[in-house]
């Protein structure tokens, strides 16, 4: 072989170079910059010199770069246009998730910012409770300078269904200094003091608000609080003044006088925003607020509820942060699928470069350009894209924190300047590092080596024992993880274990492949194609494991979110079977769309519990604590002995009557774990008659709310809060009663114009898995995308495999194959790959399945997910993988089938 | 009369009228208990100002009001259980100027009262406003106080007159039309003596003072665009209240009126064909760029008085929310049938910094 032979497909661009130009002027174009070099003056400054050097390097690689690298990318737009797409998803998913998390956190704190505007200090009464007449107390006290007070609450508008108004109610005479928004007319820019107090309930509606429901000055709108249908007349807008951030556009403002009435808040505050007077040491007038504050307030300032609520969500916002890097490592793999095969194909024209002069730096820095401009092309791509994704996702993630953790509201979506240099930073680190390898290889190739045709298919055919031995010890890895995350933290080192989850199986790749390959040659004898098919699968063993691999991972990833999810499922449906067991559920309707904020009248509370269908009643009552500078969610029950907990240790008929009888709580597993307490430990709880000791009698399993929640009786609820409101009522109806005739009776006496929202057990439950599985929308977006991720790379790597072996096609048709045996044989290899891919994928994803449910799910959100497999789905998996990848590897086998045999044969 | 623009913000408002009383002719004024509040109307101000001086002949004016602007009238208070939900606001004005010091210092109050630090009571308190405090005694004499930063004042006031009601027929009207009246009484003259700090010095101070009493309902009709108020204290003992209602179109309103009271008590009620006021010199705000007559020519040729109103400082201005006005302090000089006269006094002028009509709308 005196000529180096240049097979089409790889070589094509080189090829057609050739024939454009004479060899000569071919060389001249490569060797032109060499050349020039030496055009530099050979002697004089320093620096000068260097630099002109430096200017003649740069457009020596441009220019190398267009002939090489572009061309060939033009060659193949299908290839190119596959990885910026892969890459490009990968980035806008990290994007979209980045700023939906960072949009919901700013909507939060912007509301923050409303509610206790610029106040340096805040009293703040979690049950709502904060007596009013404290206000002048309060406000005297050395170091203040004003004193606002504040009473909130929400109120439904049944007029247009769903939406809420988020009632401020304020006091226009003190609050100036802290109002971060102006009330104005809606015609001018004054304001009718004299309207504003009057009333009866004229409310400030923000522009946004009144805009979207056409509402104008002097309409009155319905509203329903506490069971209750008001009407508001509208008066005057509120209009954002300085805020970085414009407000949730369900905040509305009236005077706190008419929110006491319209609130049945009569007497109670539910904060008081200060200001402190110049030179005034916070923590001395702290201190001095804590003595006359009940024990039950809090005295902090208003950015620390923004910081807890931060806290509070970054379990669940680094879980979606970290699925959303799954599709960015699956693009990994195939960045490096493509510049591989991109190097395979032009082992020759490498030779050539190398035989030209050309460094191994520069043959190196040729491919990290390709990479690189793949990779940019992406970046962009999936940065735009990710901007879009993020406007669609961002509703979903908001209503998730809405129905799980606090009520927001996002208005817009916020950016910060290094979400986008981040999302950046990572696309391209990831490209590059995905590329380094190949790069590395290219330019390791021996010139003489490359040039030589033959040689061009990968040698390392030997199964070396240190991959499986890596396999091993990233497993022995994961284990070792998993048990940090779960006993010493933190939690996030659970990311870490799936990591070395994956990777090890990633790892078992190459030994799966050898014994696969192995196995059917020795069972395979007389079918020819699938013979050949797993010889060559056993042949290219680094390049089809990474193919596998990466498809396993995306399957994996599959698999794990599903069972997880499935798992969560049942568990969640098994605990409600246990626990949710009363007939009927009423509740204000007010607290289905804006949380546990509205209370049930007593009298509605009292004809369920005298009407003679009903064998009893259990109350629920929400409250926030602050509990070692945290607020917990406390739930007051009344229990009646229906309560049915399913405790962790312990039997139900034993601890309830302690809890119902005795100053006691229950806590659940997730509040045990958060606090690290457990059964027979002692909270102390700041109560209006002063801070009391609880003893812990059980802990619960609970699937609410990852923040963990506590149970109180109402009995003592009553005795030391002496608060008798309820939010919502469980009715357990006698044998014979039916729960319909109970609601129709309720709904036509109280509820006729929509204010209680009345549940029988059955649409509870079907509400119950709505709001489950609406927070794993974005889980299930995540997913697929992952899945669309993994077949494009299924085609990636068959595209490559042919185009590698275009050369052994080329000889199989000489000695006689016919085009449909190269198709067979090449949709063998495919449909093999999609098989070990998906039992790699499956085993390795119920590995995953358990770090997530035993690891993740237990320390981050500390509930125990019982492990229960969708068989049924599993089963499919295979099926739809090998299919997948069948169809994946047509497109390739058609081009195999056609491929001039004597081309592909030319050297030999 | 005065400060009723003030509340014209407020009172303008249309629907109030219905449950509130108006002002008719006919009352009969008994003290002290119409010294008290009379809360079945919507807007009442009790209005202390004065001229003072100090034992090395140091000059100072004060101002001291107390307002109420009724939210919702007694028959509407009924059903609610907010203490937010009060009956009326409250808010106070407070002065001072020192004419050699050449310093002028002022301060608002306002309040709801929702936890009885501002209010209006049926004892001797008559008004108060944190430690801003008008007091009535046994003896019909009043005692004041009030605090600001720059300055504060406690003072003791005994009538030397007694009160003397404005207007005919008990009413003192505002604008044509029935209704558009106020009750309205004056203590034209008060010995005053007591204490004021200013800055770090606190000194004992004497003088006269002038108290109004003023209640109404919307007294006040649409088109007028301010006034300027003067009540004069003349050397001879006698006294002189007048008032120009500005309207928009730049004319006089024929209603404005004034009050001459003798030395022995007697009064004689000024229509507005009895008295001439002329602008004779302007200040202009640096502040607003408002441009207020400070100096005026009067001229009451029913009593033949002619006399000038030279202020004691030109920067009399309250700058407050919503409503800035100028009022301040002045001695006077001119002739009462050809003989000289001298004396103190106070003028107030509204309406050139914001034209109500914008605070109308």
């Amino acid at each position: 072989m005196a000529v180096p032979g240049l097979p089409r497909e790889g070589g094509a661009q080189s090829q057609h170079t050739l024939r454009a130009n004479p060899e000569g002027r071919a060389s001249a174009a490569f060797a032109r910059p060499w050349t020039s070099r030496s055009s530099c003056p050979p002697t004089g400054l320093a620096p000068a010199r260097f630099l002109c050097i430096l200017r003649h390097l740069i457009q020596q690689y441009f220019l190398l770069f267009r002939w090489q690298v572009l061309r060939y990318l033009q060659r193949h737009p299908l290839l190119a246009t596959l990885n910026v797409a892969t890459v490009a998803l990968g980035v806008a998913l990290f994007l979209a998730i980045q700023i939906a998390n960072q949009s919901a956190n700013r909507a939060f704190e912007a509301s923050v910012d409303v509610v206790a505007g610029k106040a340096q200090l805040e009293v703040n009464a979690p049950a709502g409770n904060l007596p009013d007449n404290l206000l002048p107390e309060i406000a005297h006290q050395p170091g203040i300078a004003a004193a606002t007070p504040i009473v909130r609450g929400f109120v439904t508008l049944p007029q247009f269904p769903g939406e809420y108004l988020d009632l401020l109610g304020i006091d226009v005479f003190t609050n100036e200094a802290f109002r971060t928004f102006q009330l104005t007319d809606f015609s001018a820019e004054t304001f009718d003091l004299q309207q504003w107090l009057r009333g009866p309930r004229v409310v400030a509606l923000s522009e946004g608000f009144a805009q979207q429901h056409q509402l104008h000055a002097g309409d009155e709108i319905t509203v329903q609080s506490n069971g209750t249908t008001k009407r508001l007349t509208i008066g005057f807008l509120l209009r954002s003044k300085d805020s970085a951030v414009a407000p949730d556009t369900h905040f509305a403002a009236i005077d706190i006088g008419w929110a006491q009435e319209l609130l049945g808040r009569s007497g109670t505050l539910d904060s008081i925003s200060l200001r402190l007077t110049k030179g005034a040491d916070p923590k001395t007038v702290v201190a001095a607020l804590r003595k006359i504050v009940p024990p039950d307030a809090t005295v902090a300032a208003p950015a620390q509820r923004g910081e807890e609520i931060g806290k509070m969500l970054a379990g669940f916002q680094l879980n979606l942060a970290a699925m959303s890097l799954v599709s960015l490592l699956v693009g990994m793999f195939l960045v490096y699928n493509t510049i591989e095969a991109s190097v395979v194909r032009r082992r020759s024209e490498i030779g050539i470069l190398r035989s030209l002069g050309a460094t191994r730096a520069e043959v190196r820095w040729l491919f990290l350009g390709e990479a690189a401009v793949l990779g940019l092309i992406g970046i962009g791509a999936g940065m735009v894209g990710g901007y879009f994704l993020a406007r669609a996702l961002v509703g979903t993630v908001a209503e998730t924190i809405s129905s799980l953790y606090v009520l927001i509201h996002v208005q817009q979506l916020e950016i910060a300047p290094w979400v986008w240099i981040s999302s950046f930073i990572l696309g391209l680190v990831s490209v590059l590092g995905a590329a380094w390898l190949p790069a590395q290889s290219a330019a390791a190739a021996d010139p003489v080596q490359a040039l030589h045709g033959g040689l061009r298919i990968e040698r390392a055919t030997r199964l070396s024992r240190g991959w499986i031995f890596c396999g091993a010890v990233s497993l022995l890895l994961a284990a070792v993880l998993s048990w940090l995350a779960l006993n010493t933290g933190p939690p996030w080192l659970g990311f870490g274990a799936a990591f070395f989850v994956l990777a090890g199986f990633s790892l078992a790749a190459p030994e799966l492949i050898a014994r696969f390959s192995r196995l059917l040659r020795s069972h395979l004898h007389r079918r020819i194609e699938p013979l050949l098919a797993a010889v060559n699968l056993g042949r290219a063993l680094l390049r089809n494991s990474i193919t596998i691999a990466s498809l396993a991972a995306a399957v994996a990833m599959t698999v794990g979110v599903a069972v997880m999810v499935f798992s969560f499922r049942q568990t969640v449906s098994t605990w409600i079977d246990q626990t949710l067991i009363a007939d009927l559920f009423v509740g204000p309707a007010a607290n289905e769309i804006a949380g546990p904020n509205s209370f049930m009248p007593p009298e509605a509370i009292q004809f369920l519990e005298r009407n003679a269908a009903v064998e009893a009643i259990d109350t629920f009552r929400a409250l926030a604590l602050p509990f070692r500078d945290q607020t917990i969610s406390v739930a007051v029950v009344r229990g009646s002995n229906r309560r049915n907990l399913r405790f962790l240790h312990g039997r139900n008929d034993e601890i309830m009557p302690r809890f119902y009888g005795e100053q006691c709580v229950l806590v659940s597993e997730s509040f045990a774990r958060r606090f690290h307490l457990a059964a027979g430990d002692t909270m102390e709880l700041p109560t209006p008659s002063g801070r009391a000791a609880f003893p812990i009698a059980g802990v619960f399993y609970n699937y609410t709310n990852d923040q963990g929640l506590l149970f109180l009786s109402e009995k003592n609820f009553r005795r030391l809060w002496h608060d008798e409101r309820v939010n919502s009522v469980a009715v357990y109806l006698k044998k014979e009663a039916s729960p319909q005739s109970v609601a129709d009776e309720f709904r036509q006496r109280f509820s006729h114009r929509g204010e209680f929202s009345v549940y029988s057990n059955r649409a509870l439950r079907t509400r119950i898995f709505e709001i489950f599985d609406q927070t794993f929308a974005v889980t299930y977006v995540l997913r697929t995308i992952a899945i669309v991720v993994a077949v494009v790379g299924i085609f990636l790597g068959l595209t490559t495999l042919v185009a590698e072996r275009a050369h052994e096609i080329g000889v199989l048709r000489s000695i006689g194959a016919s085009a449909g045996q190269v198709q067979r044989l090449l949709l063998w290899e495919s449909g093999m790959i999609g098989l070990l891919a998906s039992a790699l994928g499956m085993a390795a994803g119920l590995c995953l399945a358990l770090v997530l449910t035993g690891v993740i799910n237990r320390a981050f959100f500390g509930w125990t997910i019982q492990l229960a497999f969708p068989w049924a789905s599993l089963a499919w998996t295979p099926l739809w993988i090998v299919a997948a990848a069948i169809v994946a590897g047509w497109i390739p086998a058609w081009r195999a089938g056609r491929l001039d045999v004597a081309d592909a044969i030319r050297s030999e | 009369m005065r400060k009723a623009f003030l509340i014209w913000l407020l009172a303008i408002a249309p629907a109030a009228g219905a449950e509130w009383k108006i002002a008719e002719p006919g009352l009969r004024y008994e003290f002290p208990r119409d010294h008290h509040v009379h809360e079945e109307f919507k807007t009442e101000w009790w209005y202390f100002t004065g001229n003072l001086t100090n034992a090395s002949g140091g000059l100072f004016g004060y101002e001291l009001t107390f307002f109420r602007q009724g939210v919702r009238s007694p028959a509407e208070r009924a059903g609610t259980t907010s203490r937010f939900l009060v009956g009326d606001l409250k808010f106070a004005h407070f002065a001072v100027t020192d004419a050699a010091g050449r310093r002028f210092f002022f301060e608002q109050k306002t309040s709801r009262g929702s936890f009885g630090e501002a209010g209006f009571g049926e004892s001797d308190r008559l008004a108060w406003i944190d430690s801003w405090d008008l007091k009535m005694n046994p003896d019909g004499s009043f005692d004041l106080a009030a605090d600001m930063s720059g300055a504060d004042l406690r003072l003791h006031l005994a009538p030397l007159k007694a009160p003397v009601v404005h207007g005919t027929k008990g009413i003192s009207e505002k604008a044509a039309g029935e209704g558009h009246a106020s009750y309205y009484y004056s203590i034209t003259r008060l010995r005053t003596s007591g204490q004021l700090r200013l800055r770090d010095v606190r000194f004992a101070v004497t003088g006269e003072s002038w108290f109004d009493h003023e209640w109404a309902t919307n007294q006040l009709a649409a088109g007028q665009a301010g006034w300027n108020w003067v009540s004069a204290q003349f050397d001879d003992g006698s006294e002189l209240m007048l008032y120009e209602m500005r309207l928009t179109n730049g004319a006089i309103d024929p209603v404005s009126s004034g009050t001459f009271i003798r030395a022995d008590g007697s009064s004689i009620a000024l229509t507005s064909a009895d008295f001439q006021m002329t602008p004779a010199t302007f200040w202009r705000s640096k502040t607003t760029k408002a441009s207020y007559p400070i100096g005026w020519k009067i001229a009451v040729p029913r009593e033949q008085l002619d006399f000038a109103i030279h202020p004691v400082l030109k920067d009399q201005e309250l700058i407050l929310s919503p409503i800035i006005y100028w009022e301040g302090a002045f001695n006077l000089e001119g002739t009462r049938a050809g003989k000289p006269i001298s004396g103190r006094g106070y003028i107030e002028l509204t309406g050139y910094a914001t034209p109500l009509q914008e605070l109308n709308r």
